[in-house]
């Protein structure tokens, strides 16, 4: 296999492992598995690295073998101290600040593709994008939303518009701007529906937004979208949701999957 | 894989080749409807086995030649295979509810059991603490631009996929060898 072709296919396993191939890439990624298929030993080993490390399970603490006495005193300890425990228990509610994003990473703005299949030119809108990246990480906000209203008000087209807003809105957000970035998350969600990562995103991000200034109804909905796509914020959404359904009082809400939001 | 030696092993009947072809083609079916579809191995297996002998009739019948249309029709037809038996299944168990309205992801974790994973596992505690401090940080941050990466340990971007690439090679490499005892 010629050397940028390899490189090529072992980028889009990269991105396919870390769910940010797009569905036609995946499809055009197994074509390269049919036709090499010793490949699919590069996805078996990056995707089960990804798994091991994302589970922490690699380096595990080393274990000293105790004695039968000792494991009969620690489990008599336990049980006294759980009697204690349920004695001078005090309701302590969780803080909802606990399941919100404070600041929004960098890296969670969009920029121009690197992989999408075989298309690999660069646009206009992307360079503004990742101008508008480079901004975002030296500190720039202003001149970040800047680049990213220019995004907005000159490439009305998919995926820069999901883009734009997105990345307006994280901005705005980390600024504690919480009404704007909301409208920002609000437009990127509508225009997203071409891409699950940036509509899962803007779901999560606009979910988090309106618990900022207190709309929890709305920002159920929201969060359960981003819930429902299943995707790196499922477990946090997850979490969220039954925050969210605790303080609102809706009890019935244990299994997502199988039940209707309202 | 050579799917046009395929093509002429089966119009030729040659069944040592057919038969050499069909094993690898058959690991690559099933797969990926395991890791696309979430199938169970023993439905993978029969729907791959299924495909490949659609698949062999269509080449007998001069219906198959071009080998990009021949692998796009093995995994059509795989898909197609899996859903039929699934149609079937929901037939003689109409009062259930569906499981699932939504796409779920491609179930990659599902390319390697248990076995596989320690091996893999005992693979990276073997990888020099540079070599697996820089794995473990891309992995970690998956979310994030190789670019971002690259800042992170003070080199190119295009430094930065050669080393993953070099950290991955090795694992591979353990872990064929590994896997091979």
């Amino acid at each position: 296999m010629e050397n940028t072709r390899e490189q090529k296919i072992r980028k889009q396993i990269d991105a396919y492992v870390k769910g940010k191939l797009s569905e036609e890439g995946i499809q055009s990624l197994w074509n390269e598995f049919a036709k090499n298929p010793e490949l699919l030993d590069l996805l078996e080993v990056e995707a089960g690295t990804k798994a091991l490390l994302s589970e922490s399970k690699v380096k595990k603490a080393t274990v000293h073998p105790l004695s039968g006495w000792t494991w009969h005193i620690a489990a008599a300890a336990v049980v006294l101290i759980v009697a204690m425990v349920q004695l001078f228990r005090v309701n302590t509610p969780t803080d909802m600040d606990e399941f919100l994003v404070t600041n929004i990473e960098p890296g969670q703005i969009e920029t121009a593709d690197g992989i999408r299949a075989d298309d690999l030119k660069i646009s206009e809108a992307d360079s503004l994008l990742n101008l508008g990246f480079k901004a975002v990480i030296s500190g720039n906000g202003e001149r970040a939303l800047e680049l990213f209203d220019i995004v907005i008000n000159n490439y009305d087209e998919e995926p820069y518009g999901s883009k734009a807003f997105l990345n307006k809105g994280i901005v705005l957000y980390n600024e504690g701007k919480y009404p704007d970035s909301i409208n920002s998350f609000r437009e990127s969600a509508n225009r997203a529906e071409h891409s699950r990562m940036i509509s899962e995103k803007a779901y999560w991000y606009l979910g988090n937004a309106l618990i900022n200034v207190g709309e929890l109804e709305v920002a159920r909905e929201a969060v359960y979208e981003a819930y429902r796509l299943d995707g790196v914020f499922r477990t946090a959404a997850f979490r969220l949701l039954q925050k969210l359904n605790y303080d609102l009082g809706k009890y019935d809400y244990d299994n997502f999957d199988i039940q209707q939001l309202n | 894989m050579d799917y046009s030696k395929f093509v002429g092993a089966v119009l030729e009947n040659d069944k040592d080749i057919i038969a050499k072809q069909v094993k690898v083609i058959t690991a690559v079916l099933i797969k990926f409807l395991r890791v696309r579809l979430n199938v169970s191995q023993q439905d993978a297996e029969d729907c791959a086995q299924n495909t490949l002998l659609i698949a062999i009739e269509k080449i007998r019948g001069d219906k198959l030649e071009n080998p990009d249309v021949i692998i796009s029709y093995l995994f059509t037809t795989a898909k197609h295979e899996y859903f039929k038996g699934l149609a079937k299944d929901k037939e003689s168990k109409f009062d259930e509810l569906p499981d699932s309205h939504f796409q779920k992801p491609d179930q990659l974790h599902r390319l390697l059991n248990e076995e596989k994973m320690n091996i893999l596992q005992r693979c990276i505690e073997a990888l020099k603490p540079d070599f697996k401090n820089y794995i473990q940080y891309w992995f970690n941050n998956a979310a994030n631009e190789t670019s971002v990466i690259a800042d992170h340990f003070g080199i190119s971007v295009n430094n930065a996929w050669t080393k993953k690439h070099r950290v991955i090679n090795l694992l591979k490499e353990c872990y064929q060898k590994k896997i091979k005892l």
